[in-house]
């Protein structure tokens, strides 16, 4: 690793990290509460990201793709139960689960004719979207050797 | 609508990519040690001789306290010209009756804004620019305890300003997002009725800028407690720290009041909540809690201040703080005291008289705390050998300042009194004499007190001295003018004031209006000057050759940062740094006065 050092172990006393997690912040919030479905996910995207990889500069946590998957699933998790707020999902499953997709995916589409379900939405793909990534970077990480 | 949400799509993925391009040449993380594993401590990495980056990529990347209180410095110097234009364009427009510049809507969108972005975007970011400076060195800690959150704090501002400026940026894109409208108070149906999509944007804003005042907040209260050096004990704690730390605590139990308060406001506009709405908590429930943050504000603001004036008198009257015990109790006791008088802002709202009264006895039983400081500033002073730099100066009129301002709030805080003066300039007169008269006077104070050691540089005293002059004598002629407007019953935020002569004395009125806008021209002068003094100092004046420009060792009051700045001075003379022009400032003279 001393070949090629990155910028915060040259420097004592610099991150790269706490700008882009003020950023990831900002847009997040602003594409929630706007309605703005891309910058919600964009904005989740970036704070998740650069959470996680502040965490693990500080030394926090060891493996940052888990982190970003653990995060991901935080905010599916909360994204699953604002949507639960509209929608029936116990019923809508166990009745006709791929009619409940179809609405879901209509959401996803037109998330600005849905006041509530499309920021729920938004929080859960952007959940899902981390966690896909987190777990295939961990899966990633696994099979390369730690330098 | 479809080809709106790909653009958007397609903006987001490539702000993504790029953050993520900037972040792998910045950093390699497959460096990264565990810390646990005791290797990844910068020095055996072999790289880490240089202390910072250069450029601009230091000042995006800092977590160093005193960088990371430049930049809060800069960004609340930013927005002091920002809202002091607004001010500017307020005071310009009411010189004649009918509105001399601007449009009422305009009007109202610069008079909500000034408060804001005064409010919160200068003056807690200049207490926040001095605390972190210098409190980590004034109790000798090497840095905050927390300097990655410390950071995070700082990077939200610039977003939440752009957000709460948004509305004027847009408004002439004519999509439909205007500056918001609501007066700083954003009093609720209001703010809730007001469909323009630039009121979000500015709560957004603002509620970010909260989210960095907490940070902050706990960053401080953990160093304070944690990063003390072994020599400085709970008693001989400095004065500034103090009240960094008291104000701390206030931040920690107001501001995720306000976050609350706002996000409960945005849901009302946005997603047809009601928690604002009649059938729901009404209009009043906003009051309570927009005031039980917005009156441990003043205290929030005014401490810090408070505490740079103790710092700084004692040092040009040559003698100790009088009291300091006494000092340090009524900052407690001032901070405790504050949650309990926010419906002093409510008299008039048709509350239960039996809880009017309790407000206004808590409310006036401040002024007993408050007397104390003002009271020990005065026997500091008292038969002290006085020596009247810029930074005493301003001391000096944040005392006179102070006692106006609060003397007109004791007045206020009496229900009948009250009742008459609601909503008038006379309240206005009576919180800027505070705000501008107190709390901006303390950060000049700071910002002379301290040039040298954040510079390297001496200010030109004379430049100084006129900008002290013209701020004090702008100050009192337009808020003492607006005092009497408000005894002549001129109510507050109006954009026009063409009353019908039986209602109110137009002429007098108008030429009360005439002498505050002149007082305006006067304090705009006087921050030109200041601009100047500090950039073009602070660019081209000579460095100072001694680590005691004020003459402190002399009296035995050469404190730990000026330890600090010593050690500095030593240590660049040591390597052969770049300091061989050894002038003292103004070109020969020495500095002490």
């Amino acid at each position: 690793m001393d070949e090629q050092p990155g910028l915060s172990d040259q420097y004592r006393m610099a991150s790269p990290w706490p700008l882009f997690v003020a950023l990831g912040l900002a847009l997040s919030e602003v594409g929630i509460f706007m309605g703005l479905f891309p910058v919600a996910v964009g904005g989740l995207l970036l704070l998740g990201g650069s959470v996680s990889g502040i965490l693990r500069e500080s030394g926090y946590v060891a493996r940052p793709w888990r982190t970003f998957a653990q995060l991901g699933g935080f905010f599916a998790l909360l994204g699953v139960i604002v949507v639960g707020t509209q929608v029936d999902l116990v019923t809508a499953i166990g009745t006709d689960p791929l009619a409940l997709m179809g609405t879901l995916l209509g959401v996803v589409e037109r998330p600005s004719n849905y006041a509530v379900l499309g920021r729920g939405m938004a929080v859960v793909v952007a959940g899902l979207m981390m966690l896909a990534a987190g777990g295939t970077g961990s899966l990633m990480a696994r099979s390369t050797p730690q330098p | 609508m479809a080809g709106e949400q790909l653009a958007l799509t397609v903006l987001m993925g490539l702000l993504l990519v790029l953050v993520a391009a900037v972040l792998t040449r910045l950093e390699d993380w497959r460096s990264y040690t565990p810390l646990a594993g005791g290797a990844g401590a910068a020095g055996e990495v072999g790289h880490a001789h240089e202390e910072k980056p250069g450029g601009i990529t230091r000042w995006l990347t800092t977590v160093d306290h005193k960088d990371i209180g430049m930049l809060y410095g800069t960004y609340a110097i930013i927005a002091f010209a920002v809202g002091g234009i607004m001010a500017f364009l307020i005071r310009l427009q009411l010189i004649s009756p009918d509105g001399a510049i601007i449009g009422n809507q305009f009007y109202n969108a610069i008079l909500t804004s000034h408060g804001i972005t005064m409010l919160f975007l200068f003056g807690t970011p200049i207490i926040a620019a001095f605390a972190n400076y210098f409190v980590p060195l004034l109790i000798g800690a090497d840095d905050m305890a927390f300097p990655r959150i410390n950071a995070i704090a700082f990077w939200l501002l610039p977003p939440g300003a752009l957000l709460i400026w948004g509305g004027f940026f847009t408004a002439p894109l004519g999509i439909g997002i205007d500056a918001a409208q609501t007066s700083w108070t954003m009093y609720t149906p209001l703010s809730v009725e007001q469909a323009n999509p630039g009121v979000d944007l500015m709560l957004l804003g603002l509620h970010l800028t909260g989210v960095s005042a907490t940070m902050g907040a706990i960053n401080f209260i953990a160093t304070i407690f944690t990063e003390r050096g072994d020599d400085v004990t709970w008693a001989n704690l400095d004065i500034f720290s103090w009240t960094i730390l008291t104000q701390s605590a206030l931040i920690l139990f107001a501001f995720p009041l306000l976050g609350s308060a706002i996000v409960m406001l945005l849901l009302d506009r946005n997603l047809a909540t009601t928690f604002y709405a009649v059938e729901g908590g009404g209009s009043m429930l906003w009051q309570h809690l927009f005031w039980f943050f917005g009156h441990p504000e003043v205290y929030i603001l005014v401490l810090p201040p408070m505490g740079i004036v103790s710092l700084v008198i004692p040092k040009f009257s040559g003698r100790k703080l009088f009291g300091f015990k006494f000092i340090v109790y009524s900052t407690l006791a001032i901070g405790v005291l504050s949650f309990g008088v926010w419906a002093h802002h409510m008299f008039t709202t048709g509350m239960d008289p039996r809880l009017r009264a309790s407000f206004m006895a808590v409310s006036i039983a401040i002024a007993i705390p408050s007397a104390v400081k003002t009271f020990n500033w005065i026997t500091t002073m008292w038969n002290g050998r006085l020596r009247l730099t810029t930074p005493m100066l301003f001391c000096i009129g944040f005392v006179s300042n102070f006692i106006i301002g609060g003397v007109t709030g004791v007045f206020l805080a009496s229900v009948p009194i009250d009742q008459i003066l609601h909503d008038t300039y006379y309240v206005v007169g009576h919180f800027h004499y505070i705000v501008m008269g107190a709390i901006g006077f303390a950060a000049f104070a700071g910002l002379y007190y301290w040039f040298p050691i954040f510079t390297g540089k001496m200010y030109q005293r004379t430049l100084a001295k006129w900008h002290f002059w013209l701020s004090m004598i702008g100050t009192n002629l337009t808020f003492f003018a607006m005092l009497a407007l408000g005894y002549l019953g001129m109510p507050r935020r109006y954009a026009t004031y063409a009353f019908d002569g039986a209602i109110a004395p137009l002429a007098q009125i108008t030429l009360y209006h005439q002498l505050a806008s002149v007082g305006a021209v006067i304090l705009l002068v006087g921050q030109l000057i200041f601009v100047w003094n500090f950039v073009n100092s602070w660019l081209e004046g000579p460095a100072t050759a001694s680590a005691d420009p004020w003459n402190l060792k002399e009296t035995d009051q050469f404190t730990k940062e000026f330890d600090w700045y010593e050690r500095k001075l030593e240590t660049a003379i040591a390597d052969g740094g770049d300091d061989d022009d050894t002038l003292v400032a103004d070109g020969g003279e020495s500095v002490d006065e």
